[in-house]
């Protein structure tokens, strides 16, 4: 495997081959600067659908993926979080072997893409980015044609069925709603019967409607058993779909885990909020019990809390000291809070 | 090879086509229209007089009477030149595209009728075949005003006939002309049109991004899309042929390099189409690329109008034009019948298909950087 590396004394990129878990020794050719580069032990777990090392692109000076690893395991829904421009669809399609990697290993269902690609064809469905099918061809036509590109393929009827295509099956594609339109790409990415299932951006331009609509179909891929690869900037689509997300920004990958794990590292807890209170002075008992009390503008009390048996703790101390108020929430940290604590910019904005 | 999706391309891309409305328009009703529109141009009479060239090699007095009746119609402005004058000589010095030539034995034939109903008598009919709109209105007009005579003399229409002579030493129309080169336009319009739509289209939807983490392989896509193109070539083709024969009484040999032909220029200009294709990024641009190439060749490479009206510098430029092969190609093939020159543009066809199409085919990215 190849590896690009800056060496820290003059910044010059050098690149260097090796294999999995060999030290190898590096001389920089420019100051004569010495070191080593340690290449990772790739991981043969039997349950990963996806593997990444080290995987960079370059376009001129620009570095557009930096080195980045993660692993997909079969069955799961792995969410690659980001803004747009962070480097989602160039690793995606570097995974999906559209784009050729300046740097990095990448191993689908066990196989070296770089050598392999064609053997796991077969076992791969994808909607990329924007796609858009054949306009006179009808949703059924559709995947039939898609179709009779594969050895294997799977009931067409049972996939108009599974994606409710059902009353749309005999329309152009040209006449169909966004919604359905994606829902088409979908069910193509399907025809086939993949393990693993890479979906680009699938819910981007749609309306609210149409978006949870897509959602919900992801969701049943993996009732199916699928692996899904969701590139987002959702963080919402994120939340709701994955199991696994991976949060990458200006190419690298910054945070990682499933949602809990997340926002039990990098949130800020949740937020008990006391809406309407009568009694002011319970502020000074919940900051006595160690509480980390705020008034936020419109006079509710929010009560940070950093763990859930808190949340008893503050409840008895309002019933104890008979409070006076209308209502209680409490939220949790999400992943949009988690990427502004870790980038100092909220999705939307870096979006 | 796998011919399964190979023929469900082709099923599919041919009825996408035929569900486009405008697609199905421009690939046969606009040759229609272009035969029709340019086929009237050239062949209407209208009410003017034109200056015929008149040998009388009879010197008699039912000559005399011919030349009167020709003189007393007013179509024509009448030059009369002596015996010994060489008639096509006589039209290029005097730039006369058309001229009329009276037999010896016109009075003689004409007086045998009486006793030999099969006697006959040909005029020869000279013309300039370059000159594509005097020549075919003058020939109409005279081989009415020939009928009318025959009527008035004898009460039989077929004494006095017309032979017709080229002064180029080739005979035909402009509408024999034209066909040829309508063909070859149609076939180059769509190749081109076709091959960088589709790229651009292709590119732009994310099919060709998708097609590359499919089980397919450039050379089955390529080969599904050519199949296509040729269907629509031959389609054009033939409906170009069709309106010429029973419009404008086209007459033509179909042969095996009419085939020949027609199957490599689909190749060379489906080839030209993927090379210009690989640099069009946009949907927008495509059809400006296009026209670009298909616009100046059209009128460069002698579709519409022989190359000999045109100055100089531009029948060199038409030399290297590949639609100025196809044309005189198909002219030879399909209208002179003449085998050394056929066999001449055929080979220039064949190596610029060949040249085209590979350099296309190598070109054909769907890998992104």
């Amino acid at each position: 495997m190849d590896k690009t590396v800056q060496c820290p004394q003059c910044k010059n990129t050098l690149s260097v081959s090796g294999n999995p878990g060999e030290i190898v020794k590096v001389t920089c050719p420019s100051c004569g600067n010495n070191g080593k580069v340690t290449f990772k032990t790739l991981e043969t777990e039997n349950n990963s659908a996806i593997q990444v090392f080290d995987l960079r692109k370059e376009y001129g000076a620009l570095v557009a993926v930096n080195n980045i690893s993660f692993n997909v395991k079969k069955g799961e829904v792995f969410a690659f979080l980001g803004p747009n421009g962070a480097g989602k669809t160039t690793t995606v399609e570097m995974i999906e072997s559209i784009r050729k990697p300046t740097s990095g290993t990448i191993h689908i269902l066990g196989r070296d893409i770089k050598t392999q690609f064609d053997q796991v064809k077969d076992k791969i469905g994808i909607l990329p980015q924007e796609f858009r099918s054949f306009e006179r061809l009808t949703v059924r036509e559709t995947l039939i044609y898609f179709s009779s590109l594969y050895q294997i393929q799977a009931d067409i009827d049972e996939i108009i069925k599974a994606m409710d295509l059902k009353s749309e099956e005999n329309k152009l594609y040209k006449d169909l709603s966004g919604g359905l339109k994606q829902r088409v790409g979908v069910a193509i990415a399907l025809v086939n019967d993949p393990e693993i299932v890479f979906l680009d951006e699938p819910s981007t331009g749609l309306d609210p409607k149409a978006r949870r609509e897509v959602w919900e179909f992801i969701a049943g891929l993996r009732n199916k058993g699928k692996t899904v690869f969701l590139t987002t900037h959702y963080m919402e689509e994120a939340e709701y779909l994955a199991d696994h997300i991976a949060i990458i920004h200006k190419g690298s990958i910054i945070a990682e885990g499933s949602l809990e794990e997340l926002t039990d590292k990098y949130g800020e807890g949740s937020i008990l909020r006391i809406k309407d209170c009568k009694n002011r002075d319970v502020i000074n008992t919940l900051i006595e019990q160690g509480l980390e009390v705020f008034t936020e503008g419109n006079g509710d009390i929010a009560v940070k809390i950093a763990y859930k048996e808190r949340v008893l703790e503050v409840l008895a101390i309002l019933k104890r000291e008979c409070v006076d108020y209308d209502s209680i929430d409490i939220s949790r940290s999400n992943l949009e809070e988690i990427f502004l604590k870790l980038t100092g910019a909220k999705l939307r904005e870096a979006s | 090879m796998n011919l399964k999706f190979i023929k469900t391309d082709l099923i599919y891309a041919v009825k996408g086509w035929l569900r486009s409305k405008g697609t199905v328009f421009w690939t046969i009703l606009f040759p229609i229209l272009l035969i029709m529109i340019f086929g009237a141009i050239f062949s209407e009479s209208g009410d003017v007089s034109y200056e015929l060239v008149l040998q009388d090699l009879d010197g008699s007095d039912e000559s005399g009477n011919f030349t009167t009746f020709l003189d007393e119609t007013n179509i024509f402005e009448l030059k009369n030149i002596e015996e010994d004058v060489d008639i096509s000589d006589y039209m290029k010095e005097e730039d006369i595209s058309v001229g009329l030539q009276i037999p010896d034995d016109f009075q003689m034939m004409i007086q045998q009728i009486k006793f030999n109903p099969m006697a006959k008598v040909n005029l020869t009919f000279y013309h300039d075949p370059s000159d594509n709109t005097v020549s075919p209105v003058v020939r109409s007009v005279l081989s009415g005003l020939i009928n009318n005579y025959n009527d008035m003399i004898t009460l039989s229409p077929s004494v006095v006939g017309m032979e017709v002579k080229s002064t180029l030493g080739e005979d035909f129309d402009f509408i024999d002309f034209f066909v040829p080169g309508m063909i070859g336009f149609t076939i180059m319009t769509s190749m081109v049109y076709g091959s960088i739509e589709r790229n651009t289209k292709l590119r732009k939807d994310g099919i060709l991004r998708k097609l590359l983490t499919m089980p397919v392989t450039r050379s089955e896509w390529i080969l599904s899309k050519m199949l296509f193109m040729l269907f629509l070539s031959f389609i054009s083709t033939f409906v170009v042929i069709a309106v010429g024969m029973l419009v404008w009484g086209l007459n033509i040999q179909i042969n095996i390099f009419f085939f020949i032909i027609v199957i490599c220029t689909s190749f060379m200009f489906s080839g030209l189409g993927m090379i210009v294709g690989r640099f069009v990024k946009e949907e927008e641009t495509a059809d400006m690329a296009g026209g670009a190439i298909t616009f100046p060749m059209m009128f460069l490479a002698g579709t519409f109008f022989p190359l000999e009206q045109m100055p100089e510098f531009l029948q060199s430029v038409a030399q290297i034009l590949p639609l100025y092969y196809v044309n005189e190609g198909l002219r030879n093939a399909m209208i002179y019948l003449d085998m050394d020159k056929t066999l001449f543009f055929t080979g220039f066809v064949v190596t610029f298909a060949l040249a085209f199409f590979i350099v296309g085919v190598l070109l054909q990215k769907w890998k992104e950087d």
